[in-house]
């Protein structure tokens, strides 16, 4: 293993390893991607973070700001690779951190884990250039074809574990706490008792995408608590409900929901080894965006769907999730909560591209004590294809769905999201893609 | 140019005077308007030329007083109109009459004309007239000198943030040679080791390099010039304590490889002036480039290779030099792997020309010897040889198979190893992973019968789909090829595969036991592809017991590929191989994997449920039947997970001795589920009612699948199918016609099908008539343009691994079959798809807007 570990400090050094190295480190990867199943089961304390995007200095201070990689769990949405200049550096070193600490490491896969687009947005072209040939790039892709295409956070608590930077514990009903990358309290939101009129989906998207706006002024630091919470969290504190119900789940997945897919139980149905298709369940779970629309909605994107909030509501109702996490989209704050906090936007790549200004965040979820919150879900599971959650499917049907909207969402569990801006321009040395070498014409 | 008399107007001209603020333009008050040379008070000697506004209400207020000087920007806009910059605030005066307008616009105009010719700059007297009007004033820059570079960087950067500005700024550093004169000053600043200034002077750089103007990024790639501006660039301000080595870099001589020597000046200086720009592109300007900025570059870039390659091709005693390098036995090996490296770059520049040129390239190249630098290549022991001529052999086939085709088909008529042979040897050997796809890529194409036909039925064709008639226009020569191919290099290609017949031990070198996944892949297109020929091969060689073989050893990836290939088999839908399935119980070990790694959910656990929920779905009778008369206690084992279940359900109702009821529910419920590309009403909205026809559909299949489908095929004896052994295009086309009799009498053209079924909207198929999805492809091809991550912006792309993708998604093959189904062998869904397409403009038409809007609201990723 210490070739492992010399492997791993090199790329923290941002240098890459050796064409062979990467060859076994592939090898090794594949190995153990292939006993995961297509959802992942985690179970919290985990952070959860967004598209990377070959920002390697970013992931750096990512890394500052969550905590190191034993010492806390990650789970990354995919999108490692493009854009950016080091995508290579930044997947190898996800990868290695991935294949030593397997347990604490949870990648799935992205849009931008593909060849198809890794040959158009860079990831093709920094291989080619740094190492002279594609075939690193062709191992790197043999390694998407493996990762899994979601996430099951499970045992994820109502409670926020204590701030150590904060010294007066916070009290228990905090939902949402947003700290900067120093792990200070910018704003908390209160978990409060559901507001049935108060603020109707289009409203806080409206906030919302003000808050957008705003944001590229000033930041997070412009952020002003108020009752229609940061920019970001433009639903904040609607999702409350009853105190103490752990079960909920969260699901993870780089784009959304798919018109495929009903239920979790459905993803793992797919064969998820092979390029990322055109269209299809698989594309959609990696291409979808949420929207402020009724049901489904053709994709600008040309893959993937739309989906609107009554989607997300009976699909969280169906497979009891609390929440949706998802990436795929550049927040300028970082992240976003829409429709009821049902689901939210997790952006991990500060100043993306180097320059769009916006800043980046991590989703923390804490531990549940109780234990409650944990059980297996998988194929496997007598009862849950002819029993209890089969039930809960049939009955969403008709006047159900009324119900699902109103009253029966599960708690959104307690989240801390901790904001950080790009890594100092200094600590990185020039950004910049490795000139070709020899030229013949 | 004579100045024009000013033209004294003593009637007034009615108009209105806005300003901009906050982004509104503030109506400031209607007046009359004069534009005259005023004399200038307190003694001085002159007049200064002003405009002027006195309000209509009240006489003697001004509205407007302003001073034309050469850098406001004045701009006469459609008739009535002329903006400028007045002290930093934009205005307009907005005229009633257009004759008004034009009369102080022209007092304006030759105002600045004036200023024109007092800089002594007439650039563009000959165009003059016409253009002036949309022409900025010039400017006066500060001297280039190290004092005044603050004042220097304040003026232009004020001057780049508009439109007009850019323009001025453009031609004055042009006209005045502005970049040669602040090159010295990097050299002065860093003499006196002033950081300020070698910050100021990047920034400067940056901002005019950034102007996007093709002349000064040409002019500062020149040899003059380049060493100078990436000089300056070296001290970014935003990394104050870092400095780049671009000059270092850019310097260091031997970075150019000239194998035969271009004897052409200016060639050679464009090759220069083309690695800088890239140079430039990719890592100077990396950070900070803008997509005008990315775009010219790219442009420069791409004419100065188009003129590269043109000259080179059309030089005869260079081509003679080039590849006689290889002819020449005493050559040395490095100059050999430098020319192969030198072509290789040659066609990678081609993929980018028009075709008629890359068609012209190519065919010097031909004549002058290329295959014997491939052939020279792909033996070579030096990988990066082999990785070139690979590359080479890939471009040309990309450009045009059929030209690589024919070469092949004259190799097997002189009796010559032909060059598939090469491949295969390469193939087998081969370590280099990027190598070893390529091949495999080049072995599926150079193999494909397919004539070049419309994209988009190229590789998306699954199933029996038409290919009957495309077995037809094969070429004979493709006919002696693909003879010769199965007779001869089909057992050496899957050799691997073959010798495990007999073999106990599955232990693979790790290195070598990708092949077997290649090789599943270019069976898997071969067996869509080559109909009988490839159906014998699998037979004689019994693969698909050979694939079992990997289902016991170790390595899960080995197992996938087997599993992989029978689902190939399932979803080709082809008696043939659905018996060769059945016959050689090749599904039971699958069941065994299942079995083994049940309760941990895994991706090998996903693939094998994926392909026996294929069989359920597509409800492949004898498959179902095969599975439960031999596996019924396993699949009983299984029956837990809803596949399962499914398939012991359908089985038996098949049979006859089930209750009826469940397997209505259970068919309900697919209902809506299963009709995966319509967004609005498929998927978890089960409130939404069930489509009537489509209920019909279900409710009425099995009456007609006893009538038409069962009796031939699922029952007692298929003894149509085992009458006609291996032709099994008729017979499937057979069966979906006496499908189709049934349901519209009389099997006839498709467009005597699709007509018939709009007048009767009662049969089944005109399903398609009112749940028709909206059609997705071409309502991406439409918004191609505009996205900017979007998919389609990969077409181009696309072709390396379309035939992968169509054949791996499951979901795109489970559509066309059912497709098939709903629309009697799928004749009516023609390549132009009226029905589907019309329906699909006027569903996305509503849907578009919140598209739009979405688009609007975020940017893509």
């Amino acid at each position: 293993m210490s070739d492992l570990d010399k492997a791993i400090a090199q790329l923290r050094a941002c240098r890459p390893i050796p064409e062979a190295q990467v060859r076994e480190l592939c090898h090794k990867a594949r190995e153990l991607l292939i006993e995961e199943g297509n959802v992942v089961t985690v179970t919290a304390p985990v952070t959860i973070c967004g598209d990377i995007h070959g920002q390697f200095h970013d992931l750096m201070e990512l890394f500052r700001v969550g905590g190191d990689v034993p010492d806390t769990n990650y789970l990354f949405m995919g999108d490692f690779v493009d854009r950016g200049f080091y995508s290579l550096e930044s997947f190898l070193l996800l990868l290695c951190l991935k294949v030593r600490y397997p347990d604490r490491m949870t990648l799935i896969r992205g849009n931008h884990e593909s060849r198809q687009i890794t040959t158009v947005y860079g990831f093709y072209d920094e291989c080619l250039r740094k190492y002279g040939s594609a075939n690193v790039w062709r191992y790197c892709c043999d390694v998407f074809d493996y990762l899994a295409l979601g996430a099951i956070v499970l045992g994820a608590s109502n409670t926020l574990s204590p701030n150590p930077e904060q010294t007066d514990v916070s009290e228990e009903d905090v939902e949402i706490e947003v700290c900067n990358a120093d792990g200070q309290i910018m704003t908390q939101f209160q978990r409060q008792s559901r507001r049935k009129a108060g603020k109707s989906p289009n409203g806080a998207g409206g906030a919302a995408v003000n808050g957008v706006a705003a944001g590229s002024s000033n930041g997070p630091t412009g952020a002003v608590p108020s009752n229609t919470g940061p920019p970001g969290s433009g639903a904040s504190g609607a999702s409350g409900g009853s105190i103490g119900n752990p079960a909920g789940a969260v699901l993870c997945v780089h784009g959304g929901l798919s018109p495929l897919i009903d239920m979790v139980d459905k993803i793992r149905l797919l064969d998820r080894k092979q390029e990322v298709p055109h269209e299809g369940a698989m594309c959609d779970l990696l291409w979808s965006d949420p929207d402020e629309i009724d049901g489904w909605g053709l994709s600008p994107r040309g893959a993937g769907f739309l989906f609107g909030a009554d989607i997300v509501k009976v699909f969280n109702y169906r497979n009891d999730l609390s929440l949706i996490a998802r990436a795929h989209q550049l927040v300028m704050e970082g992240f976003k909560e829409m429709f009821d906090a049902s689901i939210v936007t997790v952006w991990s790549a500060p100043n993306y591209c180097y320059r769009c200004g916006n800043v980046a965040a991590l989703l923390e979820l804490s531990e549940d004590d109780s234990g409650l919150g944990i059980f297996a879900r998988s194929n496997g599971d007598v009862g849950r294809s002819d029993g209890g959650m089969g039930g809960g499917g049939g009955g969403g049907g008709g006047g159900g769905l009324r119900s699902v909207l109103e009253n029966d969402l599960k708690p959104g569990p307690a989240r801390r999201y901790r904001v950080f801006q790009a890594a100092p321009q200094d600590s990185r040395g020039m950004p910049a893609k490795k000139p070709v070498a020899d030229y013949f014409l | 140019m004579a100045q024009p008399e000013p033209d004294r107007t003593t009637d007034k001209k009615r108009v209105k005077v806005y300003e901009l603020r906050n982004n509104d333009w503030f109506d400031r008050g209607t007046g009359f308007c004069t534009a005259e040379f005023v004399t200038i008070e307190e003694g001085q000697s002159g007049q200064e030329p002003r405009v002027t506004v006195e309000a209509e209400d009240s006489p003697g207020r001004w509205l407007l007083e302003t001073k034309i000087v050469k850098d406001d920007g004045f701009q006469k806009q459609q008739d009535t109109l002329i903006v400028w910059t007045d002290n930093g605030v934009d205005m307009a005066l907005s005229f009633q009459e257009p004759d008004c307008c034009q009369q102080i616009w022209k007092f304006i105009d030759s105002v600045q004309q004036t200023f024109q010719s007092v800089n002594g700059t007439h650039a563009d007297d000959g165009l003059s007239d016409d253009l002036a009007i949309e022409m900025p004033s010039m400017i006066q820059l500060p001297p280039a000198d190290l004092a005044s570079l603050g004042d220097l960087e304040t003026q232009i950067r004020i001057m780049s943030s508009t439109a007009n500005g850019r323009d001025a700024l453009a031609k004055s550093i042009m006209n005045d040679n502005y970049i040669s004169r602040l090159i010295p000053l990097v050299e002065m600043a860093e003499d006196i080791e002033s950081l300020t200034d070698l910050h100021k002077l990047c920034n400067i750089m940056k901002i005019v390099l950034l102007l996007n103007d093709t002349t000064i990024i040409e002019h500062a790639v020149s040899d003059d010039c380049v060493l100078g501006v990436v000089g300056a660039l070296e001290y970014d301000p935003d990394f104050p304590s870092h400095k780049a080595n671009h000059r270092q870099w850019l310097n260091s001589q031997g970075r150019y490889k000239e194998v035969v020597r271009i004897e052409d000046e200016q060639i050679r200086r464009k090759i220069h002036q083309t690695y800088r720009l890239q140079y430039l592109k990719d890592v100077v300007l990396a950070r900070i480039l803008d997509d005008p900025t990315f775009s010219v570059l790219n442009s420069l870039i791409f004419f100065n290779q188009v003129d590269i390659v043109q000259h080179l091709q059309s030089n005869v005693g260079f081509l003679t030099d080039l590849f006689g390098i290889f002819a020449d036995p005493n050559e040395e090996q490095l100059r050999k792997k430098e020319a192969v490296l030198f072509i290789q770059q040659c066609c990678a520049i081609a993929k980018n020309l028009q075709p008629p040129a890359r068609q012209t390239l190519y065919n010097n190249f031909l004549i002058h010897g290329l295959h014997q630098v491939i052939n020279f290549g792909l033996r070579n022991f030096d990988v990066a040889v082999r990785v070139g001529a690979t590359d080479i052999l890939i471009s040309m086939i990309d450009h045009d198979p059929q030209m690589i085709r024919l070469a092949i088909y004259r190799q097997i008529q002189a009796r010559e190893a032909p060059l598939t042979d090469t491949l295969i040897d390469l193939l087998l050997v081969e370590t280099d992973l990027g190598i070893r796809s390529q091949v495999s890529d080049s072995l599926k194409i150079l193999l494909d019968p397919t004539p070049p036909g419309p994209p988009e039925n190229r590789g998306e064709l699954i199933a029996g789909q038409g290919r009957g008639q495309r077995q037809q226009t094969v070429e004979p020569q493709q006919e002696v090829f693909l003879n010769y191919f199965y007779e001869n290099s089909a057992v050496r290609l899957f050799k691997p595969l073959l010798d495990l017949a007999g073999r106990t031990e599955m232990n693979f070198n790790v290195l070598n036991d990708g092949v077997f996944s290649y090789l599943n892949d270019i069976l898997c297109f071969y067996i869509r592809q080559h109909g009988q020929r490839s159906k014998f091969f699998v037979m004689q060689n019994n693969l698909g017991q050979r694939f079992n073989q990997l289902l016991s050893c170790k390595e899960k990836h080995l197992q996938l590929v087997a599993i992989r290939f029978f689902r190939q088999l399932v979803v080709l839908q082809e008696e043939f191989f659905i018996r060769h399935l059945a016959e050689k119980k090749i599904l039971g070990p699958v069941l065994d994997v299942l079995l083994r790694t049940m309760p941990r959910d895994n991706l090998l656990c996903s693939a094998c449920l994926d392909l026996f929920a294929l069989i359920s779905k597509e409800n492949i009778r004898d498959l179902i039947k095969h599975l439960v008369e031999n596996y019924r206690e396993k699949i009983m084992a299984l029956a837990y997970i809803d596949t399962f279940r499914e398939i012991i359900t359908r089985y038996d109702h098949s049979q006859g001795y089930a209750a009826v009821e469940p397997y209505f529910l259970e068919s309900d419920d697919e209902v809506s589920t299963r009709r995966p590309t319509n967004p609005g009403a498929r998927g978890m909205m089960e409130h939404l009612a069930i489509d009537p026809t489509e209920d019909e559909y279900w409710n009425t299949s099995d009456d007609e699948e006893n009538v038409a489908r069962e009796a031939p095929e699922t029952g007692a004896t298929p003894n149509s199918s085992t009458a006609k052994p291996l032709v099994e295009y008729t017979s499937d086309d057979d069966g979906e016609e006496s499908a189709d009799a049934v349901m519209t009498s009389t099997a006839a053209t498709p467009s005597d099908d699709a007509s018939k079924e709009n007048k009767e909207p009662t049969t089944p198929g005109s399903t398609s008539g009112t749940a028709t999805p909206p059609e997705r492809v071409s309502e991406k091809r439409r918004r191609e343009e505009d996205e900017d991550d979007a998919l389609d912006k990969l077409v181009h792309h696309k072709r390396r691994n379309s035939s992968a993708a169509s054949s791996n998604s499951s979901i795109s093959s489970a559509t066309a079959l059912r497709k098939k189904k709903n629309f009697g062998g799928g004749r009516d869904v023609s390549p132009n798809g009226h029905g589907p397409k019309k329906i699909s403009i006027t569903i996305s038409s509503s849907i578009k807007n919140a598209a739009v809007k979405a688009g609007a609201e975020e940017e893509g990723k």
